[in-house]
């Protein structure tokens, strides 16, 4: 029988699951911290675990109707009337128990496709679709249960239910009309009007290449043209609809006719305010057409405390949708529709929140003070919010739902910091968010610690008290290297200290630039954080180290795809300084190309797809008269370039340099043989599986194995150990640089960006066999500085020490994740020495931490019976997610990862 | 002839998601396709509607309330629909 990886790595005493800092206890240990949300949230809660993931077609139907009525329109008050008629036509869905009420479409768990980016998808599969959904279904109840495993994902189809990429579920009846609608869009959407023009960038075969060999991941123009930046509700809070109609219908009359010294685009802004009317006149009627459902389900309504709930939805509704908000009720009810109809607008992965807890603070203070609300009911809002954020969907095109995303929507809630005045902003109803996630245990919000050694112990030992429930939030972000990197990059743009400070994440972990903005509730003044710029899901996204570092090995060819991907370099890489100089040539050229590609793809976006609502939220768009399009945000330094698998090319160059260079124990050209024999290991399709688990051993495969076991025995990164570490500094200085050569469609510089998300599977799996030891199709180390599986062997703090080896501010982010053993942090002890362990990191310049608390043994018993593990999360990359809704391929590299039994 | 009327035809059916929902009037989760009851009440789509031509494809109809008279669909709900009015029977 072939031998099993694990067995190969457990005979070379190097076993895949390694146990750092002592041993675990003999019985599997579950989380430390278990608590019940109340019972509203509960039952909330249980009805999204039973809840299927479900598409519609009404918002891109009416979208569409409208936008194809009004050719020759200008193109932003034709986008706005299109979104208008959609919005206004969503049917109103509201579920009993719901307090806070609003979707993105009338299921549960609802969203919808968005052609406009990109209607391939839906052609290329026309006619399966098509056919499916003529088929007679058939329906039962058995067949609707069959699909508890995989989570909410509908993988297939059954009954009257037609499955979109194994995610989305469609009603049968609704299909044809997607795909109509889809068709209008050909040759129309940002994916298609941009690849025309695309293809007239030098180089553009070089591009092409690159994404079929998978060394890119996606695109983002027409993929996720925004989000991971941080939402802002001041506007809406301060004046409300009525207000900012009032305020649009002015300064709209103000312009009209008029240049003002900017005969670019000065006359722009007469289009652009009465765009900005429409919108909103177009989530008014949405908001009021959730308050007519109400007051329908009110009047039919016996039970008399759930007839009372729908009339305070409803009055609730009723003023929200005029004016600005008086209570905390009607303030967080307002910030959930900015929030759902901004990710309506377009493609969004990663619209983050913000500082909530202060932006709400307001509302929450001078209720509680007037005795209008308790904490207990606000503690049931906020439970009650998490159910709702964590039914939100991102329709997107297949290959970053599932392969970047996995299924996450990354609204990130930001907590602590410091205020304008450089003091502690923790506050009471931040402790009560905390407890909430505690409660509540779901995906969204995920929640990040703005760490500051300014904020209170209680604080930060509560955030811990969080982690322990296993939830993998809070994450732990460091305020002061994150004002360092937004003071650096956005200085240009007038970013000063006390703006610094503002800071918020926005997606998993990108820094992002934020505001001061002075609201006034009743007579009294409080200055509220809120997002200030451009998108960060934009730019160069994601690019594969290790895939770059096989394609110098290979002279530019991909083996696997048999595919050229960069001319040849026809060197014979005689020195690790040649190796290493010809590695930063190829990905520069890569981001080069990338770079060129994607300007013109998010310049048709802004062209004809430009963000209408969330323009007019951000300053400065309203008082300029600008929108995105025309950097009317102040901030427009957004884009990046993204990599995936930094710690696999530090390992692999390592392993290079002292194996092949210094040493002299293997050739190159050897060394390239076993990389193309993938080790004498069956590849991954032949084994059927993507995982590490799962690789196993040819028959008669042993000729690598002394090549093998000296590259899984060569430094690593992790250890303390110069020598791998100082080829990271080497790395990041220069990456980090770089990144500054190239510029955005805005003419600012891009910028270094290090998270993995989801990739390191996909790229993985299109990645053969690397010098570090790894086999071909398997999950690179997630995020940036994260060990790989396994290889981490002198404990946390010689990890940490690799980790800071370099300076993080010079990066939007860099990524740390630790799995630890619940009963590592047990007790209140514990819980003081995991934030003793936080406190260490951050104190080193380290950026971002999270932990994983789990026992890995549960994690194995979860694959094996799905079913029984429901609400199950772990952490993965910058994110919380349902085990259930991950790939195998993601589940085996989180069992593999070093499990740390002591802190 | 007439088909019995399903849950998701039904206005007291709130779709949890595209099989299943709650009916508020049973306060319970009911099946989309399941057969509705004698509460049942029509929920406005555009093949109840008087500006509703059935197309020739299934499941495809076009709309009379627009000049250029659009494509719509069978199953598209009236709720919101300023044009919906109820068609003749």
């Amino acid at each position: 029988m072939s031998k099993k990886l694990y067995q190969v790595l457990q005979d070379s005493g190097v076993p895949l699951d390694y146990r750092s800092c002592g041993t675990p206890p003999e019985e599997t240990t579950d989380r430390e911290v278990k608590r019940e949300p109340t019972p509203r949230a509960g039952k909330l809660r249980d009805l999204y675990y039973q809840t299927l993931s479900s598409a519609g077609n009404e918002f891109p139907y009416w979208y569409t109707r409208k936008y194809m009525e009004l050719d020759g329109e200008i193109p932003v008050v034709r986008r706005a009337l299109a979104l208008k008629c959609a919005f206004s036509h969503l049917t109103p869905t509201i579920f009993p128990g719901e307090l806070i009420v609003m979707g993105k479409a009338r299921y549960y768990r609802g969203s919808f496709p968005m052609p406009w980016l990109s209607e391939g998808y839906y052609m290329s599969k026309e006619d399966e679709l098509y056919q499916a959904a003529l088929d007679k279904g058939s329906s039962s109840a058995d067949e609707v249960s069959k699909f508890g495993s995989g989570g909410g994902n509908v993988v297939r189809n059954f009954g009257n239910v037609i499955s979109i990429a194994g995610k989305f579920g469609i009603r049968q009846e609704e299909v044809p009309a997607m795909l109509r609608v889809a068709r209008a869009w050909v040759g129309k959407s940002v994916d298609d009007v941009g690849h025309k023009y695309e293809q007239m960038v030098p180089g553009y075969d070089i591009k092409e290449a690159i994404m079929k060999s998978v060394v890119c991941m996606f695109d983002s123009g027409y993929t996720l043209p925004q989000g991971r930046e941080v939402i802002n509700h001041y506007y809406l809070l301060q004046y409300g609809f009525d207000g900012l109609i009032v305020m649009a219908q002015e300064e709209r009359a103000k312009v009209a006719g008029r240049a003002d010294g900017d005969g670019l685009v000065g006359m722009n802004r007469l289009y652009n305010y009465e765009a900005v009317i429409h919108v909103l006149e177009g989530i008014q009627t949405w908001v009021l057409n959730y308050a007519r459902e109400a007051r329908r389900l009110e009047a039919r309504e016996e039970e008399p405390v759930q007839k009372e709930e729908y009339r305070n939805i409803a009055e609730c509704l009723e003023w929200i949708a005029h004016h600005p908000p008086r209570t905390f009720r009607e303030a967080i009810q307002l910030c959930w529709i900015v929030h759902v109809a901004v990710l309506n607008e377009d493609a969004i992965s990663g619209m983050s929140p913000g500082r909530l807890g202060q932006v709400l603070w307001p509302w929450f203070q001078q209720d509680i003070e007037a005795g209008r609300i308790t904490e207990e009911q606000v503690l049931e809002l906020l439970e009650c919010q998490r159910v709702k954020f964590t039914c939100l969907d991102c329709f997107a095109s297949m290959g970053v739902v599932g392969g970047v995303l996995s299924g996450n929507t990354f609204n990130n809630l930001s907590l602590g910091g410091l205020s304008w005045e450089g003091a502690p902003a923790s506050n009471r109803l931040e402790e009560l968010i905390i407890e909430a996630a505690i409660n509540c245990v779901t995906t969204q919000p995920t929640l990040s610690v703005l760490y500051d050694d300014k904020l209170p112990e209680l604080f930060l030992l509560k955030a811990v008290e969080c982690v322990k429930t296993g939830a993998g939030y809070p994450a732990f972000v460091n305020n002061r290297v994150a004002m360092e990197f937004l003071m650096h990059h956005y200085g240009p743009e007038d970013m000063n200290l006390e703006e610094s400070r503002a800071i918020a994440i926005g997606g998993c972990l990108e820094t992002s630039p934020c505001s001061w903005m002075l609201l006034t509730l009743n007579g009294k003044e409080y200055p509220i954080p809120g997002g200030s710029g451009q998108p960060t899901s934009v730019g160069v996204h994601f690019i594969s180290l290790p895939k770059i570092l096989e394609l110098v090995l290979f002279d530019g060819m991909d083996l696997r795809a048999d595919l050229r991907v960069f001319p040849s370099h026809g060197k014979r890489l005689e020195t690790y300084e040649q190796l290493f100089e010809q590695v930063k040539t190829y990905f520069a050229r890569a981001v080069e190309v990338l770079s060129l590609a994607n300007n013109i793809q998010h310049d048709i976006w802004r062209k004809n797809n430009m963000a209408i609502f969330n323009s007019l939220l951000k300053p400065d768009c309203l008082e300029r008269g600008h929108l995105i399009n025309e950097l009317g945000y102040r901030y427009n330094a957004t884009h990046n370039v993204e990599t995936c698998g930094t710690v696999n090319l530090v390992n692999s160059l390592a392993a290079l340099k002292k194996l092949v260079y210094e040493d002299e124990e293997v050739t190159l050209d050897d060394l390239r043989e076993a990389l193309r024999e993938n080790f004498g290991f069956k590849t991954a399709t032949e084994v059927g599986s993507y995982s590490l688990v799962d690789q196993e051993k040819k028959g008669g495969g042993d000729l690598y194995d002394r090549i093998h076991y000296l590259c899984l025995t060569a430094p690593k990164y992790g250890n303390d150990d110069p020598y791998a570490d100082s080829i990271l500094k080497e790395w990041e200085d220069w990456f980090c640089a770089i990144c500054y050569e190239y510029e955005s469609l805005n003419a600012w510089p891009y910028y270094a960006c290090q998270i993995s998300v989801s990739t390191h599977a996909p790229m993985g799996a299109a990645t053969l066999a690397t010098p570090d030891g790894r086999l071909a199709g398997t999950t690179f180390a997630d995020a940036s500085l994260s060990a790989y599986p396994g290889t981490d062997r002198n404990g946390p703090y010689a990890l940490f020490t690799s980790a800071t080896c370099w300076d993080h501010s010079k990066s939007q982010n860099s990524q740390m994740n630790l799995k630890i053993h619940p009963s590592a942090i047990r007790g209140a002890e514990g819980a003081r020495n995991l934030l003793e362990l936080t406190r260490a990191y951050m104190r080193k310049g380290g950026f971002h931490i999270q932990y994983n608390v789990v026992d890995s043994r549960m994690l194995r018993d979860a694959q094996r019976s799905p079913d029984q593990y429901r609400d199950l999360v772990v952490r993965v990359a910058g994110f919380t997610q349902y085990w259930v809704e991950i790939g195998k391929p993601i589940q085996d590299e989180v069992i593999a990862r070093t499990e740390y039994e002591g802190v | 002839m007439e088909q019995t009327p399903k849950n998701l035809d039904c206005r007291n059916y709130a779709p949890v998601d595209v099989a299943k929902g709650f009916c508020h009037l049973r306060k319970e989760i009911v099946l989309a396709d399941g057969e509705a009851c004698d509460a049942f009440e029509q929920l406005p789509k555009c093949k109840h509607c008087a500006k509703y031509t059935p197309g020739e494809e299934a499941y495809l109809g076009t709309c009379a309330a627009s000049p250029t008279r659009p494509m719509t669909y069978p199953d598209l709900i009236g709720v919101t629909c300023e044009w919906f009015s109820w068609k003749e029977t």
